[in-house]
């Protein structure tokens, strides 16, 4: 006998997220995936100057708050027909790492170490270090004081939950450093981008904010420090918590999916733009390393779905042909995240995908050679084998920009195409550390016509397609154990491996308004 | 004060609270000490219960942006977080638990992020109950109401959009609700505004809209850097023109004349740099206008041709006359 269970509000990401599964046999045999609060930041657009898409979308998220900033401009750029000049994108560049560093680490220790450790073993550390007892006195005074908020209370401890004293108060301590390090990470990207979140310089065009050398070389001091925690901190606990606890969750690939992966590229590391960071690309049906097939990225091939979507019901259509007209009528509707789709199929984007798809040889190691398999923890070792790659490329722009800022004639955005055209359309790709983000805009009049973001949320946490086959999140829940359905800690694990940022993507309404549905056995 | 602030040496916490006392304007009637001992008498941490409804989390990023005290200080040593979906440890129905029994020990400072839904309770649902609800009945008895960022404090964003976001004192007719209103909230003024209130037991003085004068008693015109070439309406028009770096952002639709914040002198991120630093022009996120009303933003428009208008009137006199 099947139970369903309702987790409700799924904490630790950003945004509304309601997931619901089915149980039998201790295991996950069906699942819904469901935003839980709508904007409709789109429809607001309409009308509009073209030029606010960019800082408006910036509030699509707080916690990815400029990616969209920068997938917008790019589409703007497309539209008005602004060749961004190489300073400018040099600038974009280095705030949008200074993202991915922030976000990595806020996702690994501040979102997700939370699911994998038994925090509370700190208090059997026998060991001597002085600044490992410190955090050991620190959670023992709170429980003292019975004041462990925000840390408890939680799901109970499983045996994928690390108990080691030794490995827990380090990891705990690193949780606590990390928060630290992602401040910094942050202020590197508000040197250039002007405050955060919502960075402020990314504009059609370009970028705001001519820099001078002082700027630069605070950055780089700071790049220093950052990527020091990477290679020494974070990037071993991932190695220490992936080959160790977790392997056995890593080798089974729980949290899996579809096994289908699309990147869109991101990241020039020349001027003329053919060297990426992240190539582009999609990978159908991987088993083991092997795709069935891998294809260049197409964007014509992107359509998105609203049969199970509290949208006006209409077939499958390319988001520049898209709208955001409510409808919170439609019976079977259950989410207001729609079902983007690549040739008709979903397809995972994030880390994991951009790490497939360039083929990097760290990931395809961990694969080959030590038996991980897509799924939670590949994603998380992912993230960290792709930020210390983005910390690389900071170090190479850096010098770049030092190169050519001073020459005379140094520029940082295209003048000539600032005002809105009469009528155009355009599109804008880009990779934020949660996956592939694509902005399209069609401009009439000098206005936007039509606004419409496919955000890396709406690919991974989408419902149910036109043939009803289920989203990413859905099908990767499908096997996952669930021992005691009072204590689903691998279903939010499997979650928040993907790093849900729920706002730009879902508006969901639950069709049962006023029914209480919170977490229960039925 | 140990037992409160933990981790954190007396001298140091002494030097935060000589910087609160500054920036809220207090040093002449609290001094650091008499901030510590108001602090310490408060019966342990401050419980806050942190409610997210039409947001975009960009105010907790701001929370955890924090450099004095640290994020982990914070959370862990000066506030205890009852509730917080982006923090908190807990999921699904031990979560909402958590705030239901923070409800019934009562005394806890109430923080609201991002609007709540004018049109159509569906449109924000947590738990499955409507963020309205859960708004009012966690405001009943809570010791301070606060609302973070522009969606909470006017409706921001949201409020031109179909689903018609609502600011947080709509909802709770009667009560103070104090307004910290930037897009996303300016962690100094959630600070300050917390240290007042554990002093003081009451919200800090405000303007007609519900702002601590503290820190929106000023336009960021009025503080701005590059306010002498506004006088000499030298406006900026290409962002490559090195020569050009310094001069006003009017053009490029600036509504620092209408719009009442600290930034300037302030700024953010812990001093690094703000929006007119950057070359940005100020959108006015502190106003109840924010966003449709200052459309265009980075174009003359309605509120600068009022701005030019008032300045061709005498209304905005020149820096070295005012």
């Amino acid at each position: 006998m099947a139970k369903r269970i309702t987790i409700d509000p799924m904490t630790r990401i950003e945004g509304h997220l309601k997931i619901e599964v089915e149980i039998e046999n201790g295991k996950v045999k069906n699942a819904w995936s469901s935003g839980t609060m709508a904007r409709g930041f789109e429809a607001l657009l309409l009308g509009k100057d073209p030029r606010d898409a960019s800082y408006v979308t910036s509030r699509f998220c707080g916690v990815c708050f400029s990616v969209h900033q920068m997938a917008s401009a790019r589409a703007l750029d497309a539209a008005f027909g602004a060749r961004v000049p190489w300073g400018g994108t040099l600038l974009r560049n280095l705030v949008m790492g200074a993202e991915y560093i922030y976000d990595h680490l806020v996702h690994f220790y501040q979102l997700s170490a939370l699911d994998y450790i038994d925090i509370m073993a700190v208090a059997d550390y026998k060991g001597k270090d002085p600044e490992l007892n410190k955090v050991k006195d620190k959670v023992v005074g709170l429980v003292k004081r019975g004041d462990t908020f925000p840390l408890t209370p939680r799901y109970k401890p499983d045996e994928f939950c690390v108990n080691d004293p030794d490995v827990v108060i380090s990891a705990v301590k690193h949780y606590l450093d990390a928060l630290n390090m992602q401040i910094k990470a942050k202020n590197m990207g508000v040197i250039f981008g002007g405050r955060a979140p919502h960075y402020q310089s990314i504009v059609v065009g370009g970028f705001t904010q001519l820099p001078d050398i002082n700027q630069v070389a605070r950055f780089r001091s700071m790049l220093d420090e950052v990527a020091a925690f990477v290679e020494e901190v974070y990037i071993p606990d991932v190695v220490a918590f992936g080959t160790g606890p977790l392997l056995p969750l890593a080798r089974a690939g729980v949290g899996g999916g579809h096994r289908n992966y699309l990147s869109y590229g991101a990241f020039e590391l020349n001027e003329s733009g053919d060297k990426l960071v992240f190539k582009p690309g999609a990978i159908f049906g991987l088993v083991g390393t092997k795709p069935q097939r891998v294809e260049p990225f197409k964007p014509e091939k992107i359509t998105e779905s609203v049969r199970y979507s509290w949208y006006k019901k209409e077939t499958p259509k390319h988001p520049y042909e898209g709208s955001q007209v409510f409808d919170l009528q439609r019976p079977e509707a259950y989410s207001f995240v729609k079902a983007p789709r690549y040739e008709n199929v979903p397809m995972e984007v994030g880390p994991l995908a951009r790490g497939l798809v360039d083929g990097d040889p760290t990931l395809l190691s961990l694969i080959n050679n030590h038996g991980v398999r897509p799924g939670a923890v590949a994603r998380h070792a992912a993230r960290a084998i792709e930020t210390k790659k983005v910390v690389e490329a900071m170090y190479q722009w850096c010098d770049e920009l030092t190169r050519i800022m001073t020459k005379p004639g140094f520029r940082i955005h295209d003048t000539d195409h600032w005002d809105p055209p009469a009528e155009s359309e355009g599109a804008g790709f880009f990779e934020p550390p949660r996956g592939a983000l694509g902005h399209w805009i069609r401009i009439k009049n000098h206005k936007i016509a039509n606004y419409q973001a496919v955000v890396p949320s709406t690919w991974n946490a989408s419902p149910r397609d036109e043939r009803g086959v289920r989203g990413q999140y859905e099908e990767s829940l499908i096997g996952v154990p669930v021992p005691d359905p009072e204590n689903p800690i691998n279903v939010v694990r499997v979650i928040r491996s993907f790093d849900p940022c729920l706002a730009c993507a879902v508006h969901l309404i639950d069709p049962k308004t006023n029914e209480i549905r919170r977490f229960m056995v039925e | 004060m140990a037992e409160i602030f933990h981790g954190l040496s007396r001298r140091d916490f002494l030097k935060f609270c000589a910087g609160t006392a500054a920036a809220l304007g207090l040093s002449e009637i609290f001094t650091a000490d008499k901030i510590a001992q108001a602090l310490q008498a408060a019966a342990g941490k401050p419980p806050v219960i942190w409610l997210e409804g039409q947001d975009c989390a960009g105010c907790t990023i701001s929370l955890i942006s924090i450099e004095n005290p640290s994020p982990a200080s914070l959370i862990l040593d000066k506030i205890s977080i009852r509730y917080h979906e982006t923090i908190m440890a807990a999921s699904g129905r031990i979560a909402e638990e958590a705030r239901e029994e923070a409800i019934r020990q009562g005394g806890y400072l109430l923080v609201v992020e991002g609007s709540i839904p004018g049109a159509d309770d569906r449109f924000c649902m947590v738990g499955g109950r409507p963020f309205r609800e859960i708004v009012k009945e966690t405001a009943d008895r809570a010791a301070a109401i606060v609302a973070v960022g522009a969606c909470a404090a006017f409706g921001g964003i949201p409020k031109g959009t179909p689903t018609k976001g609502l600011p947080v004192s709509k909802i709770l007719p009667g009560k103070t609700v104090i307004n910290l209103s930037t897009c996303p909230v300016h962690m100094d003024h959630l600070m300050g505004t917390i240290v007042y209130f554990l002093v003081t037991h009451k919200a800090p003085p405000l303007d007609k809209l519900g702002r601590p004068l503290m820190y929106f008693g000023t336009s960021v015109h009025d503080n701005c850097r590059r306010r002498a070439h506004f006088d000499e309406e030298e406006f900026l028009t290409d962002w490559n023109d090195p020569k050009q770096k310094e001069w006003c952002l009017l053009e490029k639709g600036c509504k620092g004349p209408e719009t009442y914040s600290d930034c300037p002198i302030r700024r953010w991120n812990n001093g690094i740099s703000f929006c007119i630093d950057a070359g940005a022009p100020c959108q006015g996120c502190s106003e109840p206008e924010f966003y449709v009303e200052q459309s265009p933003l980075y174009a003359m428009g309605p509120v600068t041709d009022r701005i030019l208008a008032k300045k061709a009137a005498g209304l905005i006199p020149r820096k070295d006359n005012a």
